[in-house]
């Protein structure tokens, strides 16, 4: 891997307004770093999972964490990975880390195993764990000069503090700065050595909406130089925001995956309103919940069912209070999965790529409402 | 172990090609060991207790040379034990378990482990500012205790040999009682059964032979009877020189065996049992 500045664009910092999303750029074309085997074969995705699992303990008491992922993440893309707490989230970006090795399956990152190959790939990954670590009692430039000597080819220090907006900081000690601040310290450390491949698990919890308005220019920066981000995520608005491609995981398994349009598509719109003092006439739509207050239509044809309704209501002078009609949101298909309302997936993951099958108009809740 | 040399701040184009493939090289090692010991030297200092552990401590008992007779014997010897016990538990020992312990709590172990460095080089990063201390107090003693009126050391290799081999097991004792010690706090009682092995062999001469016969083979009895063969020349519980440099070697054979056999027990029980993340 050459020395030369490889990324002018990225060493400007944190600038808005940077334009939206170009292709992979060409600038990593795979390989390009070191021209040698290091290099991804042509084409391959920059992270590949194959199948992945992990297990912890043994025999009675071993638990599947991770139950056959199948993921690819492309160079200069996003790819969220969403679940509640305990879906698999962390356990499969350990493996991408190479912190620990896979039960089952292959894990890929630039072509290379993480674990076996861990000399030459680490150079090529940036890191940023759940929660930042560092010594409370260094200040954040003398942190930064010791990440910097455990790096082959570092940013200098003090274009790091820049980047990251902590040069005000630079003399303060790591214990007496905000989570942020901390959060902020840990990300320039991860962005340090100018990663191709970079692993951000929950970069931006318990940050205030400021600091994570940075953190994420910092992501399509990093995208736009053309990066390869995996990052976790509770925040849907981050997921969708943020990344090209989600991936929604439960019990281990990614059960959705796709853009945010695909994994929406297929699961149904819904209509709400205060319920009228006349029975609804037969509307287009599928299921009908009625609890007394609101009334939830579900349906596919979202614009039919209003077109339908709305026209009933004008006929028969009905007024429809707190009328309120939206389409399929990710986070309808997030809790229908989070809560185990969503159809049963192949026992294997779906494909994620190029474009997974839409889901299935079946893949409709088959109870309660999405709420 | 200077905190006060000047910055060097790497620079992309600087750092030499071989480092930048694949960070394998041994000089990017190398790079990566000096600048976390650089860290951690900086933090020895930052702590209070930390800092009196390593820097007060181990010289405190070079006063005791001043008590008695100029040139006594075993005054003498009495001392340089003394204070080579005290090198070996705090400086090395309990700030090394204590700071392994504190930095694991933090995650800081976790978060460099996901980077380019290797596990065994943030070991001996993490180990160095105590050996430094270690060889440094070792140093001081020589001139202290020589200033004083003490003879010059019989036979400097054993002395050197005992520092060396001393601090390596103790960085090992202090690795495996790492491994099961909880935090910070559970240190203070986890260290005792070290701090009693390495106690128990100086304290020992006074205890009758059928005990003496046991305690022989706690590291701090073979400390204990290394710097009084190898410095002064005293035989097995004698107040009065009667070792040349030959005789040294033979009857400082046995404590260094002892040593070394610690020390191999150490880095054994410490590669099997280190935890890099707090228990949940």
């Amino acid at each position: 891997m050459t020395p030369t500045p490889r990324r002018p664009s990225t060493d400007r910092p944190g600038r808005p307004g940077r334009p939206g999303r170009p292709g992979p750029s060409p600038r990593r074309s795979p390989g390009d770093a070191t021209g040698t085997a290091t290099g991804t074969p042509t084409g391959a995705p920059a992270i590949e999972l194959r199948d992945l699992r992990r297990t912890y303990g043994h025999g009675s008491s071993a638990y599947d964490a991770v139950r056959g992922v199948d993921l690819e993440v492309a160079a200069g893309s996003v790819t969220a990975l969403l679940g509640t707490n305990g879906a698999g989230k962390t356990s499969t970006l350990e493996l991408v880390e190479g912190l620990a090795a896979p039960t089952g399956g292959e894990v890929r990152v630039l072509g290379l195993d993480p674990v076996v190959d861990r000399a030459r790939v680490r150079p090529r990954t940036g890191v940023l764990l759940q929660s930042s670590g560092f010594p409370a009692d260094l200040t954040v430039r003398e942190t930064l000069r010791m990440w910097a000597a455990t790096v082959s080819a570092p940013r200098p220090v003090e274009e790091s503090l820049e980047r990251l907006t902590l040069t005000d900081r630079a003399d303060v000690r790591v214990g007496a700065l905000s989570g942020g601040e901390q959060r902020r310290l840990d990300l320039a450390c991860t962005l340090m050595g100018r990663p191709e491949v970079v692993l951000l698990d929950e970069p931006t919890t318990g940050l205030d909406p400021e600091s994570r308005r940075d953190v994420w220019q910092i992501v399509r920066d990093l995208r736009d130089d053309g990066a390869a981000v995996l990052l976790t995520t509770h925040y849907l608005e981050e997921a969708e925001a943020l990344a090209d491609h989600l991936a929604i995981m439960h019990a281990g398994r990614v059960r959705r995956a796709g853009t945010p349009a695909e994994i929406a598509e297929g699961h149904p719109s819904t209509v709400r309103l205060d319920t009228p003092d006349r029975t609804l006439p037969a509307l287009p739509a599928g299921r009908v919940d009625d609890d007394g207050r609101t009334t939830t239509l579900h349906t596919t044809d979202l614009q039919a069912t209003l077109t339908a309704l709305l026209a009933w209501a004008d006929a028969e002078g009905v007024r429809l209070d707190r009328l309120d009609a939206r389409t399929a949101s990710l986070e309808s298909v997030f809790l229908a999965i989070a809560e185990g309302r969503d159809a049963p997936s192949p026992d294997r993951s779906p494909d994620p790529s190029p474009a997974p099958s839409p889901a299935p108009a079946t893949a409709a809740p088959t109870a309660g409402a999405p709420r | 172990m200077s905190t006060t040399t000047p910055r060097t701040e790497p620079t992309a184009p600087a750092a030499p090609a071989t480092d930048a493939a694949g960070g394998s090289g041994r000089g990017a090692g190398v790079r990566r060991v000096r600048g976390l010991a650089r860290a951690n030297a900086t933090l020895m200092t930052r702590n209070r207790l930390t800092l009196l552990y390593a820097v007060v401590l181990p010289v405190l008992p070079l006063v005791l040379l001043l008590t008695g007779p100029r040139g006594d014997v075993a005054v003498g010897a009495a001392t340089v034990v003394t204070a080579l016990m005290m090198t070996l538990l705090f400086p090395v020992y309990y700030n090394l378990l204590s700071q392994f312990v504190t930095r694991r709590d933090e995650l800081v172990l976790k978060r460099l482990r996901t980077g380019e460095t290797r596990d065994a080089e943030i070991l001996v990063a993490l180990a160095l500012p105590g050996l430094v201390v270690a060889v440094t107090v070792s140093l001081v003693t020589v001139v202290v205790a020589l200033a004083l009126g003490a003879p010059a050391p019989v036979n400097p290799v054993l002395y050197a040999g005992a520092v060396l081999l001393g601090a390596l097991m103790s960085v090992a004792l202090a690795y495996w009682t790492a491994a099961w010690t909880r935090n910070a706090e559970a240190a203070q009682m986890t260290s005792l059964p070290v701090i009693l092995l390495l106690v128990v062999g100086q304290v020992a001469v006074g205890f009758p032979d059928s005990v003496q016969r046991w305690t022989d083979w706690t590291p701090g009895a073979a400390l204990t009877a290394l710097v009084r063969i190898g410095w002064f020349g005293l035989d097995d519980g004698s107040t009065t020189p009667s070792l040349d440099l030959a005789d040294t070697w033979s009857v400082g054979l046995q404590p260094v065996l002892v040593l070394v056999l610690w020390t191999a027990v150490g880095l054994d029980l410490a590669r099997r049992s280190l935890r890099w993340e707090p228990q949940r």
